[in-house]
């Protein structure tokens, strides 16, 4: 990091978060994997090889296809920078991209632009920090002694219902600072068949039910743009992922 | 859902270990490592995109207020898995990829696999020892495939950009749509309350916004989404004791 004399540019940016990007997270899955190894070796179980691949084989079979679904989903969200945040906090759907979606709209800067960028990569940092203290002071301090005074309906339903709850007000936020009327009943259009009736008739489909509607309304919204807004607006400004 | 551990749990100390708590605590430090990293490169090359120094303050300070309703959310389902997993675990487990739901899944798969469940008797040390492997292997997978993809999309989008420079100004909106419609239509069917936790919340948010353009209230923009989440959450706490939730499994 010890460019010295780097005037401010894109590229520096893009070297260091790649390089840094790569690094923490390789550092994150080292630390994360070694927990059970430390278990498996320390105490005296009676479980072997084969137990561990069983298991880790059933886990697999459910989940594999979004190892390699989920990046291809949020990569054209995020772009190369936010993929090494968001793939080590996790929370994706949840936390990290509502937070890029308010701090775009609270500084009102449009995904795709470079600004946009740098201001979802400041947004998923300060997610990150309220993201550790709460781990750490909620769950790691305070954790043991919460659950006992939390009535168990209280967390019942911070389980089952978090996720729509989160998910109603982001969609809001997000169409409203977009402003593309015709790209949000696209994606509205779309998910609501494939998810509705496309999925219900193909089960098989439903581990790439976001991927397909991701994939669909960026093709269709790419085939009707206005060709002499879109592919005019080049000038100086800069296009990338809000990430 | 307090998960209780069964009467079999003679692993809790174990999972409590110190060297545990030392590696939990050394990996959300390296998140706050890569946070301060990224920020860094944030600010030293803000300027090229005509960003003051002062909207990355806002930007920063708008996706940490708006992370703190999700993150409180996180905390109480994280909490729940306390007696059965142990803290440094769950702190593992939870604070990095995946989300609770998928690690109780996951756990619940594995432990299955040796004809045991989560929280009763049969969840011993050893079915614990494979629920854990079990979901850390898994969670690994995600983050050696990104570590793997995204150098390899990163190339293509390249080589997108330059046959239509348009198209990376179209991409990024229309994909976050997608993902948001999608996600948000995969809820709807689960139960009525989930209904009512979409419709509230995205009616609050919707006032929230107008409040906040109207009279100029910025602040309205970064809280309302911790605000449109706590009243949803209300509304399907009184949808869900009404009847109207998932039927008790």
């Amino acid at each position: 990091m010890s460019n010295t004399v780097a005037s401010p540019s894109h590229e520096a940016f893009e070297r260091t978060t790649t390089r840094w990007g790569s690094i923490t997270l390789f550092t994150g899955f080292l630390i994360a994997t070694s927990v059970p190894f430390y278990l498996l070796f320390v105490a005296d179980a009676n479980i072997d090889f084969g137990n561990i691949l069983t298991g880790f084989l059933a886990v697999f079979a459910v989940y594999g296809v979004f190892y390699i679904v989920e990046p291809l989903t949020y990569f054209p969200i995020l772009g190369p920078a936010g993929m090494y945040q968001a793939f080590m906090i996790g929370n994706v759907s949840n936390k990290l991209l509502p937070s890029a979606i308010v701090a775009q709209a609270t500084i009102g800067v449009k995904p795709g632009t470079r600004k946009g960028e740098y201001a979802a990569t400041m947004a998923i940092c300060g997610a990150a920090i309220i993201h550790v203290i709460s781990m750490v002071l909620f769950v790691g301090i305070l954790g043991t002694w919460l659950v006992s005074i939390i009535p168990e309906p209280v967390t019942n339903i911070a389980q089952l219902y978090i996720l729509p709850a989160i998910l109603g007000g982001v969609t809001v936020q997000l169409i409203t600072s977009l402003k593309q009327v015709k790209s949000t009943i696209i994606a509205l259009v779309i998910a609501a068949l494939v998810i509705l009736v496309l999925v219900r008739l193909v089960p098989v489909l439903a581990p790439g039910d976001v991927a397909i509607v991701v994939i669909l309304t960026i093709i269709v919204t790419w085939f009707t743009r206005n060709k002499s807004v879109t592919d005019k607006r080049a000038d100086g400004d800069d296009t990338v992922g809000i990430n | 859902m307090v998960i209780a551990a069964g009467a079999a749990n003679d692993y809790i100390g174990l999972a409590n270990a110190p060297v545990l708590w030392i590696l939990a605590l050394t990996v959300m430090g390296v998140v706050v490592l890569q946070s301060l990293i990224y920020m860094n490169a944030v600010k030293k090359n803000a300027e090229s995109a005509g960003m003051s120094q002062k909207e990355v303050k806002t930007a920063f300070r708008a996706g940490g207020v708006a992370a703190i309703g999700p993150s409180l959310s996180v905390v109480l389902v994280a909490i729940a898995l306390l007696p059965l997993f142990g803290t440094p675990p769950v702190i593992v487990r939870v604070g990095l990829i995946g989300s609770a739901a998928t690690e109780v899944a996951s756990a619940s798969i594995a432990a299955g696999t040796m004809n045991a469940n989560l929280g009763d008797e049969t969840f011993t040390r050893g079915v614990f020892i494979v629920a854990l492997m079990a979901m850390s292997l898994s969670g690994a997978g995600w983050m050696i495939s990104t570590l793997i993809l995204t150098p390899v999309f990163k190339r293509s989008s390249h080589k997108l950009e330059k046959v239509n420079p348009a198209l990376m100004g179209i991409i990024p909106g229309a994909a976050l749509l997608a993902a948001f419609a999608a996600l948000t239509f995969r809820e709807l069917p689960k139960s009525p309350t989930h209904v009512v936790a979409i419709v509230v919340s995205a009616v609050v948010m919707a006032i929230c916004l107008f409040i906040a353009n109207r009279f100029h209230q910025q602040w309205l923009k970064e809280w309302g989404l911790g605000i449109s989440l706590l009243i949803g959450l209300i509304a399907s706490y009184f949808a869900h004791y009404a009847g109207l939730g998932i039927p008790e499994s």
